[in-house]
């Protein structure tokens, strides 16, 4: 199996002394789903900032789909992440406007024709089970409904890894498990899917590989 | 390029426009007022250099008399005038018909002579150059000569009028510049911190087309559009403030002004002046929404 992620001895400070990352080493294999999980403050959201090229590594090599993204000159960092989907705690959605504009981000970016653009946002809004609610606007939902918007978003365009950000840090236990088996079917189409949590609950619910951070090292791995 | 001809840029730059309607406005109104500025500077030199064409066309040496040269000696000085190969025609003015000029010319000045009871302006010669294009020494030799005979008062050269009027033109041009380059700094300025505004308030969005893989150009372009939309209106609406001025101003206030309304006038913009004012507003537009995108993106 080919590997999606792998991270080779890599360190990231923000500001001295402290280190975010120390010398961390990891890969997760394509079609895997994986949880990065640890305290606030353990390097987790450092891991994806590092794979969406948010920022850069102080040392160490990060690939992502075979290409060391360190060597993705800046102008060009937008195929990388056209490559990716990403979810937030804060569901990061625009309020004003619609759930299908909001949906629609990513293929209005890259310029695809309208009638596409409403086959696909059907589609993914329906694999969240909100086609029923793409007039509303984002306000006019509930906390579970906005984060299943943010999923729609980060999938409509088919991208084979899928980045989580505490994807269910703002929402109650049932809609959190609601939130993580639909994670787990985007995972059972092929999508690489890389969860960083610190609810260990949802972890031992849900059978993934674990990558264990604290202070910014990775502990032995442990089994789901 | 498919992105802007789908129109999204466009839709983008008017939705900006449309959300914040009293910071565009204030940008908007400093625009119009410097460009036009520049337009009414541009507009008054315009009409400095048409006097000054007025004035070229028939260039010509005018000898006034003293009030108390005989008849022979304007006769000496006539024939002087005319054996002179510079001179193509010569015309004789007597005192009443300089006084009839000069009321047909200047109405308003018509109580000045008569409240004198005497006619003050003197018989003089106008002597019409051949070549319009002549150089000016050998005028100057002919006029100390004619100066040097007697009877003759003044001689008058009315090149050096019209030199004088595009000098004024200049002036005009260069002052025009000047104050006109201030504005369009600010202005700049002034559209700059409307689009940072705008920027800085749709960061959230802004940091989520980042992740969904949008180029700088496709986040860019609406901010760019932005500034050349209110730039470009900046400049058509000063432009017609100008074209506006240039026809009310005679009828208005050119009147009060007397002799001095042919100078102190505003003479329409022409086609190419026109389009640059507003190429400029578009162009001072864009500079703010550069200047504004690169500020916010650097941070």
């Amino acid at each position: 199996m080919s590997v999606m992620i792998d991270f080779r001895n890599v360190w990231k400070q923000y500001q001295k002394p402290a280190w975010a990352l120390s010398d961390v080493s990891f890969s997760i294999a394509a079609g895997e789903m994986c949880f990065i999980t640890g305290p606030s403050g353990s390097g987790k959201s450092t891991i994806l900032r590092l794979v969406t090229r948010e920022c850069a590594p102080n040392d160490g090599q990060i690939l992502v789909g075979g290409t060391e993204i360190r060597r993705i000159p800046g102008p060009k960092i937008y195929l990388l992440r056209r490559a990716m989907g990403v979810v937030f705690q804060d569901f990061r959605l625009l309020h004003e406007r619609r759930v299908f504009d909001n949906v629609a981000v990513p293929l209005r970016v890259l310029g695809l024709p309208e009638k596409d653009i409403k086959r696909k946002v059907f589609i993914a809004l329906r694999m969240v089970g909100l086609h029923h609610r793409i007039w509303n606007t984002p306000s006019e939902l509930s906390y579970g409904e906005q984060q299943r918007v943010a999923i729609a978003r980060a999938v409509v365009n088919n991208p084979r890894l899928l980045l989580a950000d505490e994807p269910t840090g703002n929402l109650d236990p049932d809609l959190a498990s609601e939130i993580m088996s639909l994670f787990r079917e985007i995972n059972r189409q092929g999508t690489t899917v890389v969860i960083c949590t610190h609810d260990r609950d949802i972890v031992r619910k849900f059978a993934g590989r674990v990558l264990p951070l604290r202070e910014g090292r990775l502990r032995e791995r442990e089994p789901a | 390029m498919r992105k802007w001809s789908n129109g999204r840029a466009f839709r983008d730059a008017f939705g900006h426009l449309a959300r914040a309607k009293t910071r565009h406005a204030v940008s908007f109104a400093v625009l119009v007022l410097s460009f036009l500025m520049a337009g009414l500077f541009l507009s008054l030199s315009n009409n400095l250099r048409q006097q000054a064409r007025v004035l070229s066309r028939d260039l010509a040496v005018i000898i006034y008399f003293k009030d108390g040269a005989t008849a022979e000696e304007r006769t000496a000085v006539e024939q002087r005038v005319r054996l002179s190969p510079l001179v193509a025609s010569v015309q004789t003015v007597a005192p009443e018909e300089a006084a009839e000029r000069f009321v047909r010319e200047f109405p308003d000045l018509r109580d000045i002579l008569d409240n004198l009871g005497r006619n003050p302006l003197p018989a003089s010669i106008e002597a019409t150059l051949a070549d319009q294009a002549a150089a000016e020494a050998p005028v100057i030799r002919l006029m100390d000569e004619l100066r040097a005979l007697p009877g003759v008062e003044d001689l008058q050269f009315n090149r050096r009028w019209a030199d004088r009027v595009r000098a004024l033109g200049r002036l005009s041009d260069a002052v025009g510049l000047f104050i006109g380059g201030l504005l369009i700094l600010v202005s700049i300025a002034v559209v700059s911190g409307a689009v940072r505004l705008n920027i800085l308030g749709r960061r959230e969005e802004i940091d989520i087309l980042h992740l969904v893989g949008a180029t700088d150009g496709y986040i860019r372009s609406p901010f760019l559009l932005e500034g050349l939309i209110l730039g470009a209106a900046g400049g058509t609406a000063a432009a017609a403030l100008v074209s506006l001025s240039a026809h009310l101003f005679p009828l208005y206030l050119g009147q009060s002004l007397g002799a001095l309304q042919d100078l102190i006038g505003f003479a329409p913009l022409t086609a190419a002046q026109f389009a640059g004012l507003i190429a400029g507003g578009g162009l001072a537009g864009l500079l703010g929404s550069l200047a504004a995108l690169g500020r916010v993106f650097r941070s």
